[in-house]
């Protein structure tokens, strides 16, 4: 396996494979800095510029974007008080606070530097782990794998922040769209109306980026030229004050637990199918705040809070790496792009990944791995150009995505069809947003549903008995843990709601 | 008991999915797959259907406030702003055949620039101008000449 990984970052190592590395760990530090540009747009707007590339060098392009937006998010947080990135919201209760105090450039490299030991830390977990949990869903049937993409569902739906009905719809919608077109055992068309324009089925990734890049700029333009938008306390302007990288470096060691325990909710959360970076940055905030020995400290600028939030956002890219390199399943919405990137490219993801794939599966490693120390020289020379960006204007950005975008969806096939699906998408995204409908259920469907529907037919194919899907030790355990995970969310709304009850006074 | 916004929006998802429910039942069998090609989209439409019933249910039980005083408080949304954008990105798409990828992308950054964000002097206009036009040929010069990517030609300009 070492030698493996050696022969990975040897490879990788070359300029034909580190310069797409290098800029898309710099599209990503910038991108991730700016408010309103999400990763996944980051990693939307890269990714046509890929699909001329080799597959590792593409996919080393978007390892590279995901590591340095994970970090970029901290410089608007420490410097404007709004997360660059969702992934980085916790940090801005602490680094905001820091900044304010006078301390910005503390805020600033206490993030990148727990970055850097969140991710290096959660590398070693990819490079061991993947493979015995590639082994393990080796050993995986069609009633086991069928089990699975339910329980990830659910447990998506399930702990969606608006309601559970409208994460499980959203869910349903996701599945929905997988199945306009031929159907994948017997080509009969479905839900076509006779329609030459969806008689293919919707392509996945114009969806992707409809739903995801469209709706999330449009959301942000209501937000422009408001009042409250333009009130943003920002320390734009602000020169960085002087710092020892050592200082910062020996105030990170000298909580060697809190690294750690953030590091290892960072992967856990990134394992979990599509749950993302903004819910283990919180998470790991929340943990380290009760672990700690001065909770009341907590959102006035402490650096745990700050070490926790990073160190766990940057640990969750290697556990979504792990599940969609293990399984097949994207651990977010950006990884849910690299699997549409991967497909292009004509590899498939999943248990035998690495085993079929061990040239780019090591790649990815090594491309995670140096995508750390990238990202550190990028931050180190580039900062004063870095707090400068964060000051660009919404209405120069947008329509700049916006082409980059249109361009994606249009590069896949050269036909305008997949434009238009794109546009369809991005209207149908923002209406589901309005309506308080969460997209990352309807995502994870829309990437599994196809492949719940083979596996649902192969397993009646092989045999017709449906307790199969409960006998079957390990997907009866799925199948519980489904149930368990809608339950709990059930229990957690109605708890919720009960507390709202007794807190409301009587008039 | 009134409507809102999640009964009328689960209203719509169930007509949707009984409307396809139904089409999933005339979906042809196959006579060698054990299940037809309707088994697994009825599934997910029964599914669907019975959330969205649900969520219509929940939102007609739901205690509804009166309009509360500091209801003006909420964040003002620019709806108009978006209704604008979306206009703009639908006319690029629809030009984007017509007149071809560089003069549609011009036209369709600067305008969409220019809905944003109103230039009041000449320069800021020369600014605006820049973007749009830097933006058309970098994005022609990288994916035409670089990635190889055939850019949409204009049915009307020939480029």
């Amino acid at each position: 396996m070492l030698d493996l990984l050696w022969n990975g970052l040897f490879n990788v190592a070359q300029w034909k494979y580190l310069l797409p590395l290098f800029a898309g760990t710099f599209i990503g530090v910038i991108g991730g800095s700016l408010p309103g540009v999400t990763i996944t747009m980051t990693v939307i707007v890269v990714l046509p510029f890929t699909y001329g590339l080799d597959p590792l060098a593409g996919l080393a392009a978007m390892t590279g974007v995901y590591v340095g937006g994970s970090t970029g998010g901290l410089i608007a947080c420490c410097l404007l008080g709004i997360p660059g990135s969702p992934s980085s919201i916790a940090t801005t209760f602490d680094g905001f606070p820091m900044a304010r105090n006078g301390e910005p450039g503390r805020a600033i490299w206490l993030g990148v530097w727990a970055s850097v030991w969140g991710g290096l830390l959660g590398a070693l977990f990819l490079v061991f782990l993947t493979g015995p949990l590639a082994a393990i869903a080796l050993e995986f049937g069609p009633w086991e794998y069928f089990s699975l993409f339910v329980l990830a569902m659910a447990m998506v739906a399930g702990l969606t922040e608006s309601s559970l009905l409208k994460g499980l719809i959203s869910t349903a919608i996701g599945l929905l769209i997988t199945v306009v077109g031929h159907d994948p055992i017997g080509s009969v068309p479905r839900f076509t109306f006779g329609s030459a324009f969806i008689g293919g089925g919707f392509p996945f990734l114009p969806v992707l980026i409809g739903i995801f890049a469209f709706a999330q700029i449009m959301t942000d333009l209501e937000k422009l030229n408001s009042p409250r938008g333009q009130a943003v306390e920002s320390l734009v302007g602000v020169r960085l004050e002087r710092f020892s990288h050592l200082k910062v470096n020996l105030e990170i060691f000298k909580q060697p637990f809190l690294l750690a325990w953030a590091t290892i909710v960072g992967l856990i959360i990134g394992i979990l199918p599509a749950i993302g970076g903004s819910a283990s940055s919180v998470m790991a905030y929340d943990q380290a705040k009760k672990f700690s020995k001065t909770p009341d400290r907590f959102g006035k600028g402490h650096p745990e809070g700050i070490i926790a939030s990073e160190a766990s956002n940057n640990a969750n890219v290697s556990g979504s790496l792990m599940t969609i390199m293990a399984f097949g399943i994207p651990g977010d919405a950006v990884t849910a792009v690299m699997l549409g990137a991967m497909t292009i490219h004509g590899i498939q993801s999943g248990p035998l990944f690495i085993s079929q794939n061990p040239d780019i599966a090591y790649g990815i490693y090594a491309a995670y791995i140096l995508a750390h120390p990238c990202m550190l020289l990028i931050c180190i020379v580039l900062m004063p150009l870095m707090l400068r960006v964060t000051s660009v204007r919404m209405a120069v950005l947008a329509p700049v995505v916006l082409v980059l975008c249109v361009v994606g969806a249009y590069a896949l096939n050269n036909i305008m069809q997949s434009v238009y699906v794109l546009l369809l998408f991005g209207v149908v995204g923002y209406v589901l947003v309005k309506l308080g409908f969460p997209l990352a259920p309807l995502i994870l469907g829309l990437i599994l549903g196809d492949q719940i529907e083979i596996n649902l037919v192969r397993a009646i194919m092989t045999d017709a008995n449906p307790w199969l899907f409960l006998t079957r030790p390990i997907s009866g355990l799925l199948l519980l843990a489904a149930a368990a995970s809608v339950g709990l969310a059930i229990w957690q709304h109605w708890r919720h709601q009960n507390r709202l009850t007794e807190e409301e006074p009587d008039f | 008991m009134s409507i809102g916004r999640d009964g009328i929006a689960g209203l719509i998802l169930l007509a949707i999915s009984l409307v396809l429910l139904v089409k999933s039942f005339q979906l042809p069998s196959l006579p060698i797959v054990p299940v037809g090609p309707g088994f697994y989209p009825a599934i997910v439409l029964s599914f669907m259907a019975a959330a969205s019933a649900l969520l219509v249910l929940q939102d007609l039980l739901k205690r509804r406030p009166a309009a509360a005083a500091g209801a003006g408080e909420a964040p003002r949304r620019n709806y108009r702003l978006v209704v604008i954008a979306f206009a703009i990105v639908g006319a690029y798409v629809v030009l984007l055949p017509l007149v071809g990828f560089r003069v549609a992308t011009v036209l369709f950054v600067g305008a969409l620039q220019a809905a944003l964000d109103r230039p009041r002097t000449a320069q800021q206009w020369g600014v605006l101008a820049a973007i749009a036009l830097g933006t058309a040929m970098v994005s022609y010069f990288v994916f035409e000449r670089y990635l190889l990517v055939l850019l949409p030609r204009g049915a009307w300009t020939g480029f």
